[in-house]
């Protein structure tokens, strides 16, 4: 009887201090108190905003929290993205010309937007591996590569000319969900199931907790590395895609500083940037409490640049939270 | 997690992407350079002289638009153009390749300043080493050693935009209506400029008007988009948005066709960038304000050329009208005020 009895306050204090559990609730509390301001806030319309905006940025997250589980870094995220949809639009700007039919057509730019995404990635797994970069460097030099190119091939303006239908696509049909925020989600299920279902999610978690023990017991860290810069590549080429169906045009600006937001996210989600930590919930949650932000701060009329100061109150809060646990841990 | 050899490896790596770096862009600028010196022996009072043009950001088709104004007048009057500038706008990339392009002591100088206080000290220099210098589309505080300085009529801009708007939505007096105006940042020059133009009009001649809402991009297109969804999601019953540059148009466009809101919501943009003008016949934008960049280029290589050649200009400041560019322009105009991409 005893033991039953303290059992339970103790699953409860574990619920309690569950990061995600506490996200959900700052969640919530922002939903409660951008409503409280402008009641127009708990609306499908600002709910549709916020997935748009969710849409991209929770990509490049996850393919943040990858990288990051893994003890490394991926600075280029944003301007692969960037690059990603650009390539794409101008892709599917001669497949349109060429009088291909536009889904076939947009299905092919994502599949372009993808590609670049996956050279970006092996670009970086080649200056980690081969080169010896540490991977915030590497990432750092495909960052201004990429960025420099989308400016290159664009001449700096956007790049349209495809089916008028790509616009047409995010259009929310379900509630605030549209087709691209569904492919999202599909998304999200996958990487948690990678992450944390799969021997390539525990290898992952392995080389971010102690590579010398992850060598040893015969994994190859390139081969991994490799797999992880790659899937991270592949998922802000999808980002690109993303912002391309939004704007109908594959915009040099559209990923600008994406990847300090992804990291933001996946750093709210409660993932340690020493690696070995994190999960894909935890992200997904970061990164729509940063899109509320974004959308409540219009909505309530408050200057956006705010928004800068509640992201670092966030980070702030989030890693102290994450200290703290720790700390409990080694206590107990 | 990294020892000493993978710090010396590392070390070597990043030299020798550096250095392959280094290589590909002493490629890119020596080939660039090339692609943008020509000469003719058409003559002129700049025959054989060399122009240096020292622009904001390399890859914005405003520039991309006044480098063709600006090679076709040096060519005209025999000189060499050389073209130069950082792929960001900003100061502090800026005054190294001022420096640079000092060090080669060309004839004359034409510079867009990126900033009026980080840029007076570089653009003195110039005028110090006898290089006739004038002043593109922003300029730095003190102009007076200046042989012009020419440039769009941004508050100009602002107004017509207020006029756009007013005439899309048939603005009646004693009505009400709203609408949001996207900015790129708080501080740039020619978004105050067109901000206060657009105030100044509203409250003078169309005082039904509300602006409700101000918003900033920071020339991101998708923050752009952002914030012109949550604004109608916010003002169901809005009736115009000022889109004031390239950046803010593109987000504000993408946003009102995702919404179902073309031609319901009038949208009047800045800067001809040529998807935007498409949109124009698609009726997503009511208008666009361009300017003539390259106008703006032919006329400072004029007055370079002038002052080289002996000659005064007298006209110290030159402001180029802006054109509205709507459904009743002609295709050829369309055409014409694009800026190149």
């Amino acid at each position: 009887m005893s033991v039953t009895a303290s059992a339970a306050p103790s699953k409860l204090k574990s619920f309690v201090s569950n990061q995600q559990f506490i996200l959900f609730l700052v969640l919530l509390g922002m939903i409660g108190i951008f409503t409280a301001f402008n009641r127009i806030f708990f609306s499908v319309g600002v709910a549709g905003n916020v997935l748009a905006d969710w849409g991209p940025l929770v990509l490049v997250a996850l393919a943040e929290t990858f990288v990051i589980v893994s003890g490394g870094i991926d600075l280029s995220v944003g301007s692969v993205c960037t690059l990603s949809g650009v390539v794409g639009a101008f892709a599917i700007r001669a497949l349109t010309e060429s009088g291909m039919a536009p889904y076939l057509t947009l299905f092919i730019g994502a599949l372009v937007c993808i590609g670049v995404g996956c050279i970006a990635g092996v670009i970086n797994t080649l200056l980690i591996n081969y080169a010896k970069l540490v991977p915030f460097i590497a990432t750092l030099v495909t960052l201004g590569a990429a960025a420099g190119l989308a400016l290159v091939f664009t001449g700096g303006g956007p790049i349209a000319g495809g089916p008028s239908q790509a616009i047409q696509l995010s259009v929310p049909w379900l509630g605030p969900i549209s087709t691209p925020i569904i492919i999202v989600i599909v998304i999200c299920f996958i990487c948690w199931a990678f992450l944390h279902k799969s021997r390539f999610g525990r290898h992952t978690y392995s080389l971010g907790s102690n590579p010398f023990a992850t060598r040893a017991a015969g994994i190859s860290i390139a081969k991994q590395t490799a797999k992880i810069y790659i899937l991270s590549g592949a998922l802000a080429g999808a980002a690109g895609m993303f912002f391309y169906l939004r704007l109908g045009s594959g915009a040099p600006s559209s990923g600008l500083g994406l990847e300090l937001y992804a990291i933001a996210a996946v750093v709210i989600g409660g993932a340690s940037l020493s690696g070995g930590s994190g999960r894909i919930t935890g992200t997904v949650l970061g990164a729509l409490i940063l899109t509320t932000v974004t959308s409540g701060l219009i909505i309530v009329g408050v200057d956006p640049n705010w928004k800068q100061v509640v992201v670092a109150i966030l980070i702030a809060a989030a890693v102290t939270i994450q200290g703290l646990r720790r700390s409990e841990g080694k206590a107990s | 997690m990294f020892g000493l050899s993978n710090m010396k490896r590392s070390t070597a790596g990043l030299v020798a992407v550096a250095g392959a770096t280094s290589l590909l862009l002493a490629a890119c600028s020596s080939s660039d350079t090339t692609a943008s010196e020509s000469s003719n022996a058409a003559g002129g009072a700049c025959q054989g002289k060399t122009i240096a043009f020292v622009m904001g950001a390399v890859a914005d088709p405003f520039f991309n638009a006044m480098k063709v104004g600006a090679q076709e007048e040096a060519t005209a009057q025999g000189a060499t153009l050389v073209w130069q500038g950082d792929k960001e706008y900003s100061a502090a990339t800026q005054i190294p390749v001022l420096d640079q392009v000092l060090a080669t002591n060309p004839s004359g100088l034409v510079l867009i300043p990126t900033d009026p206080v980080a840029l007076q000290a570089g653009f003195e220099k110039a005028v110090a080493a006898g290089i006739p210098s004038a002043l593109v589309d922003t300029k730095v505080n003190d102009i007076s050693k200046a042989v012009t300085f020419i440039t769009g009529d941004n508050t100009d801009g602002g107004t017509k935009a207020a006029d756009a708007i007013a005439t899309a939505i048939g603005y009646e007096d004693g009505k009400t209506y709203k609408v949001v105006v996207g900015l790129t940042s708080k501080t740039a020059t020619t978004n105050v400029a067109r901000l206060e133009g657009f105030q100044k009009a509203i409250a003078a001649n169309y005082p039904g008007i509300t602006i409700e809402d101000i918003a900033y991009s920071e020339s991101n297109s998708a923050k752009a988009n952002t914030n012109v969804n949550n604004w109608l999601t916010k003002y169901p019953d809005l009736s115009g948005i000022f889109a004031i540059d390239g950046t803010n148009a593109t987000g504000a466009a993408a946003a009102l066709q995702a919404k179902g809101l073309t031609g319901k919501v009038a949208l009047v943009g800045y800067d001809a960038y040529p998807d935007n003008v498409k949109l124009i016949t698609d009726g997503v934008f009511t208008a666009l304000i361009a300017q003539d960049p390259a106008a703006e280029a032919k006329q400072a290589i004029q007055s370079i050329c002038t002052t080289i050649g002996g000659g005064t200009v007298t006209t110290k400041e030159v402001v180029i009208p802006n054109v509205v560019l709507d459904k009743n322009t002609s295709a050829a105009d369309l055409t014409k005020y694009t800026y190149v991409a």
